[in-house]
């Protein structure tokens, strides 16, 4: 291992996955490091894994007896919460069952290690399959930089060298701020804490309940009283015979309401609704991750200077445009991207700016920051009060309302819908939501 | 269903060596600064796993032990008392998600 490393990766996550997979399938020598005892080891996510982007990274993956993945999604629901009720958008098709799939969820312990499984096995295939390594259990310390291009890393004592790296280390991006593309400090007002159960059931229970046919899965996304007034939302996702169910909660904000993350999960799985869904269960893991609100002013000021390229939530990449939480698809396509890079700068031999700035292109031109800078409005109508609490509550009020049949003359909808404006919001404030809410999503 | 504590939320954290009491915290945290002038003491609340902890005279304490290493604290604090670090897995301490 002592001759230099066309490009270290810096995390064995989604993205630095994907780039390793990326680099090994173009016969690159690399080194990829994880801090923890094996890849996935460390990391949590929500997690839905969206798009089609992992076919791409292991072909026909459907096909393998148990892959690392839980279930395919065919069906999502959007539910708007009250205190007593819960009103929601279903949608479940035929069309989601089709190969390659448009979400898969996943549990990253034993997704991120068998991708790694994959990604060695890619190794094994390259040119460098005596000379490409995953390493696990190593902290990387430092990035090492030589007239301002990075030259390796260090490692408690020991120093890796490389033609470049990519720093793929997950939100908490100490080295992106070590080399100065992230401020030293990052405040908390465009940040989350994702806390989350995974609860266990008999499969042939969880199956039943929500209604899953092999291994089909449901997501759903919960706003309003989920968070008891705090800036976020919940979710549920269904695994193979365990849920995830869990809170996404702005930290500034359970600051300003003294809440904590705990309580508020509490909170939730006391609402009927979700009392309902995860009745019999048994809690068999409580884990936590921050992530950023999707609000383009947190993310790096730069993706890459010479000789590094930054992936993944390094990056901040991740959103919630209120159609689903994107994160580790872009981490995937970034980490895809950023070795394509390398490989590029490879051919030429130049790892400078120069080059390297070619991933910026890349990434603008890919879907991934498209919908960054096309959905800024609509994540920052999401964090409003009216979306997070009035337009839940009004509609649930008019929920109760209108699928409550009382054997006395019915009320008109539209009184039913302008009674429920009123107590909740007003029609003009629905006026502004609406005309922001066309433009934005 | 019922509701859990969250000491045994954290009962089911997978902490390695979390005892080992020689070995340097991943977190230090200057707490003189929490209780000269800190306004809101955010890490108190917002910690999964309420490592930050506010006594009766609005003290801040702060034990490393329980840390699930997601790094909220790093973002709640813009006072500059919490130096934040991934435990160095060199000396076997951190936690292993069984699920993630």
């Amino acid at each position: 291992m002592e001759d230099k490393f066309d490009c270290i990766v810096i995390g064995g996550g989604v993205a630095g996955l994907a780039a390793a997979m990326t680099l090994a399938r173009n016969n690159m020598k690399f080194l990829l490091i994880e801090r923890g005892e094996f890849a996935g080891a460390k990391n949590v996510s929500g997690g839905v894994l969206w798009g089609s982007d992992l076919a791409k990274l292991v072909p026909n993956y459907w096909e393998e007896e148990d892959g690392g993945w839980e279930r395919f999604i065919n069906h999502r629901r959007l539910t708007f919460m009250d205190k007593q009720s819960t009103f929601s958008l279903d949608f479940k098709s035929k069309h989601f069952n089709e190969t390659p799939y448009s979400g898969v969820v996943v549990l990253r312990s034993k997704f991120d290690n068998w991708l790694s499984g994959k990604v060695q096995e890619a190794i094994d295939a390259s040119d460098f399959a005596m000379d490409s390594f995953i390493a696990t259990n190593i902290k990387v310390d430092e990035v090492l930089m030589e007239n301002s291009k990075a030259v390796g890393i260090k490692t408690g004592e020991d120093e890796f060298h490389a033609d470049s790296i990519i720093i793929a280390e997950g939100v908490n991006n100490l080295l992106t701020r070590q080399v100065g593309l992230q401020d030293k400090y990052v405040p908390a007002d465009h940040m989350l804490t994702g806390i989350k159960e995974i609860i266990r059931f008999d499969q042939h229970v969880l199956e039943d309940r929500f209604q899953l046919n092999g291994l089909s899965g449901m997501s759903n996304e919960f706003v309003g009283w989920a968070t008891d007034g705090v800036e976020g939302g919940g979710f549920l996702y269904t695994n193979r015979d365990t849920i995830s169910l869990g809170l996404v909660v702005g930290i500034k904000d359970m600051r300003e309401k003294k809440r904590s993350p705990h309580d508020l999960l509490n909170h939730f799985k006391q609402h009927p609704t979700v009392a309902d869904a995860i009745k019999g269960g048994e809690v068999v893991e409580y884990s936590a991750h921050v992530v950023s609100s999707g609000d383009s002013r947190v993310m790096p000021k730069e993706l890459y200077k010479d000789g590094i390229l930054i992936a993944g939530e390094a990056a901040n990449l991740l959103m919630n445009a209120g159609k689903a939480i994107q994160g580790m698809d872009y981490a995937m396509r970034s980490g895809i991207l950023a070795a394509e890079t390398i490989v590029k700068a490879k051919a030429k031999n130049d790892f400078t700016s120069a080059t390297l700035k070619e991933y910026r292109i890349a990434m603008d031109d890919s879907y991934v920051m498209k919908d960054i800078k096309n959905f800024q409005d609509a994540v920052h109508l999401l964090h409003t009060d009216t979306m997070q609490n009035k337009v839940p509550n009004l509609v649930c009020d008019f929920g109760r309302q209108f699928f409550t049949i009382k054997n006395e003359p019915t009320p008109k909808s539209e009184k039913m819908l302008l009674g429920a404006i009123k107590r909740h919001s007003s029609l003009w404030e629905l006026l502004q939501l609406g005309f922001k809410a066309r433009k934005s999503l | 269903m019922k509701i859990l504590k969250l000491s045994e939320r954290l009962g089911l954290v997978s902490y390695r060596n979390q005892a080992k009491s020689e070995i340097k915290p991943h977190i230090i945290v200057d707490t003189d600064i929490c209780n000269s002038g800190c306004p809101h003491k955010c890490t108190t609340w917002v910690c999964p796993a309420n490592c930050y902890t506010m006594d009766e005279n609005n003290e801040v304490h702060f034990q490393v032990e329980d840390c699930i290493e997601c790094g909220t604290c790093m973002y709640a604090c813009d006072q500059g008392a919490v130096d934040w670090n991934y435990p160095d897995p060199e000396i076997g301490r951190g936690i292993n998600w069984n699920f993630g």
